[in-house]
């Protein structure tokens, strides 16, 4: 195994438990174990099960087949593993983004106008964030390990 | 020109040359990835994830984006008072079936058939059924249908059922009517009459989940999971009653690709259209008759029948009479018609479910109808049954509960 696998070794083994720990986190939070929770530029609400429960379960799973899968990332079976990991995340990411687009178009119920202002449009995306979405930039790399290494290469 | 089986053999080796290229086989992580997602444990926290998205995007756009974003504020602030101000009479019979109540500030109370008729079919079911079907083909399209019917074979075996049970099921979420049709890919009348009888009771159709997500969006959750347990244990019960065998099938699973847009395009506008051809009208006809057998105080005298079945077994309202009434033309309707009823989140959620339970839309009825009017019959009789024994277990959970 080259430097360049062990370091993604410990990225993706670290990564991945962060990634359970804040799913884990955010089923916490629904349950009521602990009032919701704002870190910075992160929030976790918990006051829907759908979001928080069943997300929360997703991201969990997403770090376990991270860390699944972290110990042997130049096999690609292993690395595999990683990869749907991470897919697990973009999926919830990707739906939170997509939720803050569609509630930022339209300008507010109250507004006589029927579209929202630019600055209003981006400024509805400004923190704080669900943990996906922080752990978005971060699982990108495992899609740039997918290319770098030749996984993505078809036969 | 007559080849002999030399020349022909030539030929075959010709068109072998040029079509086929030989090399060496190299696994590619997406090939690995289409068999982790086929394997129960990593495919099911895939499954998970891409049922998550489903909902999530439906309701981003269906709910936040098109309904409440736009059609809600169109609808209340500009047609609603337009409608009201340029119908002549408030007091006429034309004015109650057209416009609805004078009085209303918005389409879900005034229930008139321009007024309530139009919002229900263009301003919630209409973006609903969009977006879903549009997710549908890209599933369908990708290739993830069929791993998620190989992961999911094994609990619908239990059920008198096999993996692709999944497709008229997912169907049904967003019209039972092409669901019912979709039931034909089984292969014994048992598995047939099961998925039909479970299809036309506990899968709501795309247009009562939109209603369902802007009229209860609270509860839309506690309703799904009341459909969906009823869904498994009758689905069992039903496998052991029925007679008729369950075969072992095999599934072709197809590699993963990328939907074309010019089969998704097609696919949408297809169903989309098909939906906005048959269903548009029954809502707007619908609320016209629902408002006419108002008008002749049908809908109070059953209510005052059915009020003991109602009140004391099901314990909702007694007005629930109407909605139900309704619910046989369209379930949307007749969900919308129930937000202006007074009643407990539990008896909301009671009477929601007991109209996805208790009958199915007229169109899905003909549909049924079509499959075999025996088939039709016995799926009847089991759906009345079942409407009232799980009706009674749902209010008994709640007293339990202490919340009915």
């Amino acid at each position: 195994m080259n430097t360049e696998h062990n370091t993604a070794q410990i990225y993706i083994a670290a990564l991945g438990l962060v990634t359970m720990i804040l799913g884990l986190v955010d089923i916490l939070v629904w349950i009521g174990f602990t009032g919701g929770i704002e870190f910075g530029i992160m929030e976790i609400a918990g006051d829907d099960f759908f979001r928080w429960a069943w997300g929360g379960l997703v991201v969990f799973l997403g770090g376990a087949l991270m860390l699944s899968g972290c110990r042997n990332v130049g096999n690609i079976q292993e690395f595999s593993k990683v990869l749907l990991g991470a897919a697990l995340v973009w999926i919830i990411a990707a739906c939170d983004i997509f939720a803050m687009i569609c509630e930022n178009i339209p300008a507010g119920e109250e507004a006589p106008e029927f579209l929202n202002s630019f600055a209003g449009f981006v400024g509805g995306f400004a923190p704080p964030y669900a943990p996906a979405v922080i752990l978005l930039p971060f699982t990108l790399v495992i899609a740039y390990f997918f290319y770098a290494w030749g996984f993505a290469d078809e036969s | 020109m007559v080849l002999n089986e030399d020349q022909r053999w030539s030929l075959v080796d010709l068109l072998a040359e040029q079509t086929i290229s030989a090399g060496t086989y190299k696994q590619t992580a997406w090939d690995v990835i289409g068999e982790l997602t086929v394997k129960p444990l990593t495919g099911i926290p895939v499954a998970f994830a891409v049922l998550y998205a489903f909902w999530s995007v439906f309701c981003s756009f269906a709910g936040a984006l098109c309904t409440d974003g736009f059609f809600v504020k169109f609808f209340d602030n500009h047609f609603l008072p337009w409608m009201q101000a340029v119908w002549p009479d408030p007091n006429s019979i034309l004015y109650f079936l057209f416009v609805g109540d004078p009085l209303a500030d918005n389409c879900f109370e005034a229930f008139g058939m321009l007024t309530s008729g139009l919002f229900i079919a263009i301003g919630v079911v209409l973006p609903a059924v969009l977006i879903f079907y549009l997710m549908m083909a890209i599933l369908e399209d990708s290739g993830y249908l069929p791993r998620l019917a190989v992961l999911v074979d094994t609990l619908l075996h239990k059920m008198g059922l096999h993996g692709y049970a999944i497709i008229p099921t997912i169907l049904g979420l967003g019209c039972n009517v092409p669901a019912i049709t979709a039931t034909r890919i089984l292969e014994t009348k048992k598995q047939r009459f099961i998925m039909m009888t479970l299809l036309a009771i506990f899968v709501p159709c795309g247009a009562q989940l939109g209603i369902m997500l802007e009229v209860i969006p609270e509860s839309v959750g506690y309703v799904m999971l009341f459909l969906l347990i009823g869904y498994v244990v009758f689905g069992y019960l039903l496998s052991k009653i029925v007679p008729g065998t369950n075969p072992e099938i095999l599934i072709d699973v197809p590699p993963y690709h990328m939907p074309q847009r010019a089969n998704i395009t097609k696919k949408l506008w297809m169903r989309t259209s098909g939906f906005i051809i048959n269903a548009v009208p029954f809502v707007l006809l619908g609320i016209l008759f629902i408002n006419l057998l108002y008008i002749g105080g049908v809908i109070q005298w059953l209510s005052g029948v059915f009020a003991p079945v109602f009140v004391h077994w099901f314990g909702v309202p007694k007005e629930t009479a109407g909605p139900l009434i309704a619910a046989f033309l369209r379930k949307d309707l007749a969900v919308a018609q129930l937000s202006n009823i007074e009643m407990t989140q539990y008896q909301m959620i009671s009477a929601v479910v007991l109209i996805s339970i208790y009958f199915p839309c007229v169109a899905t009825f003909v549909v049924m109808l079509k499959e075999g009017w025996k088939e039709l019959i016995a799926a009847v009789g089991v759906l009345f049954a079942v409407a009232f024994v799980y009706g009674g277990i749902i209010h008994a959970i709640g007293i339990l509960l202490g919340v009915a």
